[in-house]
């Protein structure tokens, strides 16, 4: 009935938002959510305090599910080679299990 | 000594504007820690009336307009963009303790151009009927786009001589295109389009005229309560960055005040014109700017640059920059 699959969690700066999206639809992923959000980090506080003119710096939280558990980690792996070494960004694995296994 | 009174008195009348008291009456409201906050969404479309307004303005009066004479203070908008960026990557960038890409990163804000200020500007000068060319404002793209990219270039080749890299090629279209997608500058230049080929003016003074003063009062809240909060992050990165920002406004301001004088003496350019070029140059960018330069600078700390340009620059432009361009043009012209 249900199937073991990997969730990659990816939090990163809104102006990331197209490039990891690349990575993530090139190692064929089948679809993603993306949440808005804000909080706090190394980096210092992320979004809305009050008024925030430039929105590029609020964080968004990318998910996506996939069975292949090494192609999960190998699009994590890019991203964060790619993309956080200078800019702030985390990325985190769930052991899930997914309804519809076809789906993903 | 006439001239200091001259000055003096056109400063104190400018300190009483409506404009500033809604600016210090933002940064007032966030150190007292009021609740007030504006949604992000209104701020947006605050920035498109206005830019949409100034627009429709110049592409209604450029009908008539002889656009040759617009080509070389263009090109004086571009030199000055590129002189901003060069005088802080000589100056800030050579003082102790600072970082080469922060510095750079900041250079390339006061190089770009702030709407929010050129707005303001331009109601003051409309307010004195001081005259300037209708094409004047669409100065703004040709200076703030090769101020981003001289930074963003200086930026990459410090990196490559201290990391010893492959030499890395500057996409420098990508940097244009995403700077003309921006919100203002789309904006701007739709404005712009629909005044040269419809036919606004109705649209224009019955909407987007009597707004606009309303809407940069708002405007000038917001960017004073972002001002107010963002100084406690100038506070951590060195203090050359809090002088850079008081001086360069200023410095950027009078050279730039100067080369438009010399199109004035040989071309003809207008007093309000002048003006304008001057705005531009000593304003710094606080809304399009910062998302660019983060993009293709990640290194530098987006707390000095956002911290120097939001908390000092634009204040600085807006509260001594314009009286100060304008009584100097009533002095020499």
């Amino acid at each position: 009935m249900v199937t073991p699959a990997t969730k990659v969690t990816i939090i990163a700066e809104n102006l990331l938002e197209q490039d990891i999206l690349a990575v993530i639809n090139e190692a064929g992923a089948t679809g993603y959510t993306i949440v808005e959000g804000r909080g706090k980090g190394k980096y210092g506080l992320h979004g809305n305090r009050g008024t925030s003119v430039i929105d590029a710096f609020s964080i968004i939280r990318i998910e996506f599910v996939m069975r292949d558990r090494d192609t999960a980690l190998h699009v994590a792996q890019t991203i964060s080679e790619r993309h956080f070494s200078q800019q702030p960004g985390i990325i985190y694995f769930s052991a899930v299990e997914v309804l519809r296994a076809d789906r993903f | 000594m006439d001239i200091l009174a001259t000055f003096a008195g056109s400063f104190l009348n400018q300190l009483q504007s409506p404009t500033l008291a809604f600016l210090i009456g933002g940064m007032l409201l966030a150190a007292c820690g009021s609740k007030l906050s504006i949604p992000d969404a209104i701020y947006k479309f605050i920035v498109f009336v206005l830019l949409m307004r100034i627009g429709l303005h110049g592409g209604m009066e450029i009908r008539h307009a002889d656009l040759r004479a617009l080509a070389f203070p263009a090109f004086l908008a571009a030199v000055m963009g590129c002189i901003c960026v060069l005088i802080g990557r000589y100056s800030l960038a050579l003082l102790p303790r600072i970082q080469v890409p922060d510095a750079v990163a900041t250079a390339g804000l006061f190089g770009a151009v702030s709407a929010s200020t050129l707005a303001a500007a331009l109601i003051i000068l409309e307010e004195q009927s001081i005259a300037y060319e209708a094409w004047a404002p669409a100065l703004y793209p040709f200076m703030d786009i090769p101020a981003l990219v001289l930074a963003i270039v200086l930026a990459t080749l410090h990196r490559q001589r201290t990391e010893g890299s492959a030499s890395q090629r500057v996409l420098v279209l990508k940097i244009v295109i995403d700077s003309l997608r921006g919100s203002a500058l789309s904006a701007l230049l739709l404005g712009l389009l629909i005044g040269i080929s419809a036919n606004p003016v109705r649209i224009y003074e019955e909407f987007y005229d009597p707004m606009f003063r309303g809407m940069l009062s708002i405007l000038l809240l917001i960017m004073g309560m972002e001002a107010y909060s963002r100084l406690a992050e100038l506070r951590q990165v060195a203090h050359w960055f809090g002088a850079y920002a008081l001086c360069a406004p200023l410095v950027h301001g009078l050279i730039a005040f100067g080369l438009g004088y010399a199109a004035h003496v040989a071309l003809g350019f207008s007093q309000g014109g002048v003006i304008l070029l001057a705005v531009m140059a000593s304003s710094s960018s606080d809304i399009s700017g910062p998302p660019t330069l983060r993009a293709a600078i990640p290194e530098a700390n987006p707390s000095a640059y956002i911290g120097a340009s939001t908390s000092i620059g634009t204040p600085v432009a807006l509260a001594v920059g314009i009286p100060l361009f304008i009584a100097l043009a009533e002095i020499v012209f």
